[in-house]
């Protein structure tokens, strides 16, 4: 049984347009580190959303526990999301006016839990990624690494069954990305599926079970 | 869903942009400020003017007057031309018809006097508990050397608390037909008592009354559609006219032979000035406010009717007292129908209320236009606060936030512009209504016969509600457009915005 699977997913941003993705399929297990290599423009960042459900495909399926995201509606979707996904993306994106601990703590104000529930839990989780000393600081008072840190985090926090890494490595250094995969490949340990975009074959030889090539928006699968 | 949470975001959110958010906060805070103190003031003056009518009697009391033979319709529709003719001369004779009734009635006399054979039959209508001839009079009027030509009297029915309170020197009456009289303070001050030792001086003084005897001539007493005519008189018309006109006003029942009457009271006391949380009757004591000598009730009847043109012409006024206020305009529209002219002040105040209550809705509704234009400061500022923030509305959404819960976090955004501006404006108005008090009421005193003190603002609790309410209100309906757009951003592209 895969968590999610892709049959046939097609994505046109335009009517008529080149097709971002054209006949894609892909299956992710439970648990599995998938790497999702490819040049910039092939379609990665696209099939990464699809399966995170923050878009929905032009035509084919994505299967999960049975359902299809692609004729779910909005509420449908954000309540996927809230409940198996969890994102990191190459630019953080982290709510400036926040101090750490609240931007990690932000998904669970969209699933109703009190403040002070909220505040432990994440800084539990800002313990784990060794930032338990920086809860009070803003974004912009903390280096790449440290806010990829707090949006790993904050992606953790509700305890999703995927994890959605769109070049989480993208914009740091090499010492630094490898703080950054030791926290990933804790998450995958701890029992998390996930899907990294990259376009560095090492890192994807070095911690994902699969690699999947995309070009043109379609996948080459390869060993 | 956790409201606490997105109130929060939206708090958070709000915090961001100080000095634009106060701003657009200014708008709603006008808004509330002046609906509250209008509304208030609407509320305070309808209150206040029933608080001050409803002591005493006032609300079962009716003012009646003789009418001038209103019994004879003066509706062109009622009345009968005969003989064949065109709608427009009918019309024209109706008019004329009516005309010439008119000047009948007014030159006639009273067709519906007020005396004490009148006033026993009005007695048995329905809801009445009593009628009193009220007696205001002019007379000579001689004290202890001192010398008024025409002193207003004002007969006092003895059994009235509030004029014994206004006794300041000397003693109230002992009994309704007393030989006694109450001198006004102003009266003394006229002749000179400038200290106030001085009262003493006329306490125990015997006040002699007597009838004003003018001699008037012919066009003094013709009627008023006469005193043309009279005018363009040859000298010989005129001569005859001196010795006919007295004849046909006699005839109407018009007369200028009038019985001398003359008595003598003892002065037992002072009566001061009304000043303001005195008791006051708007129509007993409206007939008193000039009057500068009181005498009780029954003297000053007799006094009255010593006179054979009063007792002729009737009491100039009577005061109906009904045994409960609710019957009062119905009393005055009874004694109307039979031809008097009444006052009740009861019917009056329900003008009073209607009219207050419309002003204050129309002054209202202007106001409202502050709060109109203060929406569209709200949609502005929300729509540039979804631009501002739509990376992260992407990043709400894909930490897993539905639309309707980024809708909220706007919208109560918004609402706490609302809420905010609203609470400041009501405050300042609750403020502003200390000075305004005072202001108020002595503007009131300086120009109302009437003496008052009542708070002109009042802010009841459904109004302290109200206003933040609307603010509040407003407010999320002015963001609800921005927020359902806010709603409806697509995460992909919200994520990747700058
Ligand atoms: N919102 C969009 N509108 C139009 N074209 C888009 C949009 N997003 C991506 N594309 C196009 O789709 C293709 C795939 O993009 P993307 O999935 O971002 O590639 P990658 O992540 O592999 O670099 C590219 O040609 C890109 O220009
Ligand atoms: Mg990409």
């Amino acid at each position: 049984m895969s968590l999610v699977a892709a049959k046939d997913v097609w994505r046109e941003y335009a009517r008529g347009g080149i097709a971002a993705l054209a006949g894609v399929s892909l299956d992710v297990a439970p648990g599995e580190f998938v790497a999702l290599l490819g040049r910039s423009g092939s379609g990665k960042s696209t099939l990464l959303n699809l399966l995170g459900g923050l878009d929905r495909p032009s035509r084919g399926s994505i299967l999960v526990d049975g359902r299809d995201l692609a004729t779910m509606n909005a509420r449908e979707l954000s309540l996927y999301r809230r409940g198996v996904c969890g994102f990191i993306f190459q630019s953080f994106n982290l709510v400036p006016t926040l101090p750490a601990w609240e931007n990690v703590a932000l998904p669970l104000v969209f699933r109703g839990e009190a403040r002070t529930a909220r505040k432990t839990k994440a800084l539990a989780m800002l313990d784990k990624v060794g930032l338990a000393s920086r809860v009070n600081n803003r974004p912009t008072q903390l280096s790449g690494g440290e806010q990829q840190r707090v949006a790993i985090a904050r992606a953790l926090i509700g305890q999703p069954r995927m994890l959605l890494c769109d070049e989480p490595t993208g914009n740091l250094d090499s010492a630094t990305s490898s703080q950054i995969m030791q926290l990933l490949r804790d998450a995958h340990s701890a029992g998390a599926a996930l899907v990294m975009v990259t376009h560095d074959p090492e890192l994807a030889t070095q911690y994902a079970q699969r690699t999947v090539r995309m070009a043109d928006g379609k996948l080459q699968e390869a060993a | 869903m956790n409201l606490g949470a997105m109130v929060w975001l939206a708090l958070e959110g709000l915090l961001r942009k100080k000095g634009r958010n106060t701003l657009t906060m200014s708008g709603v805070f006008i808004g509330v400020f002046a609906l509250t103190l209008i509304v208030s003031l609407g509320q305070g003056l309808s209150r206040a003017v029933t608080e001050t009518v409803s002591g005493t009697d006032n609300l079962r009391q009716v003012g009646l007057t003789g009418g001038f033979g209103i019994e004879l319709s003066n509706d062109p529709a009622e009345i009968e031309i005969s003989g064949e003719m065109n709608d427009a001369r009918r019309d024209r004779l109706r008019r004329a018809a009516v005309n010439r009734r008119q000047i009948r009635q007014v030159a006639g006399r009273r067709a519906n006097a007020i005396d004490d054979k009148t006033i026993a039959q009005l007695s048995k209508l329905p809801h009445i508990e009593s009628i009193q001839p009220v007696i205001v009079e002019r007379y000579e009027m001689k004290l202890n050397g001192h010398q008024s030509p025409a002193t207003l009297s004002y007969g006092v029915d003895v059994g009235r608390k509030r004029y014994a309170d206004r006794v300041i020197a000397g003693s109230y009456f002992s009994g309704d037909n007393a030989p006694e009289a109450i001198v006004h303070e102003y009266l003394l001050y006229k002749w000179g008592m400038l200290n106030d030792g001085d009262y003493a001086r006329v306490i125990g003084q015997k006040v002699r009354l007597k009838t004003i005897q003018t001699e008037l001539t012919p066009e003094q007493q013709a009627p008023p559609m006469l005193q043309d005519m009279l005018r363009d008189l040859t000298e010989e018309e005129r001569k005859a006219m001196q010795t006919l006109l007295p004849k046909l006003l006699k005839q109407f029942g018009q007369s200028n032979e009038r019985r001398a009457a003359e008595r003598e009271f003892t002065v037992v006391g002072v009566l001061r000035e009304q000043i303001p949380g005195d008791p006051f009757n708007v129509i007993e004591d409206g007939n008193a406010v000039q009057a500068d000598l009181f005498l009780p009730q029954e003297t000053a009847r007799e006094l009255f009717l010593a006179s054979a043109v009063n007792v002729e012409l009737g009491y100039p006024r009577a005061l109906v007292t009904v045994t409960d206020s609710e019957f009062a305009p119905e009393v005055e529209q009874t004694l109307r129908d039979k031809g008097y002219t009444a006052f009740s002040v009861a019917s009056a105040l329900k003008q009073i209320e209607s009219v207050l209550l419309m002003i204050t809705v129309s002054i209202s509704f202007l106001t409202g236009i502050a709060l109109i234009v203060s929406t569209l400061g709200i949609v502005n500022t929300m729509i540039t606060s979804v631009i501002e923030r739509t990376r992260e509305i992407g990043i709400f959404k894909a930490v897993g936030a539905t639309n309707a819960q980024v809708m909220t976090v706007f919208l109560c955004e918004s609402a706490l512009i609302g809420l905010i501006g609203g609470l400041l404006g009501l405050g300042l108005a609750a403020l502003a209504m200390l000075p305004g008090d005072m202001l108020a009421v002595q503007l009131i005193n300086e120009k109302a016969a009437i003496p008052f003190d009542q708070p002109v603002f009042v802010l009841p609790l459904w109004l302290m509600i109200a206003g933040p309410a609307l603010g509040t209100g407003t407010a999320i309906a002015a963001a609800i457009l921005p927020a359902r757009r806010a709603a409806r951003i697509d995460p992909v592209k919200a994520l990747r915005h700058d």
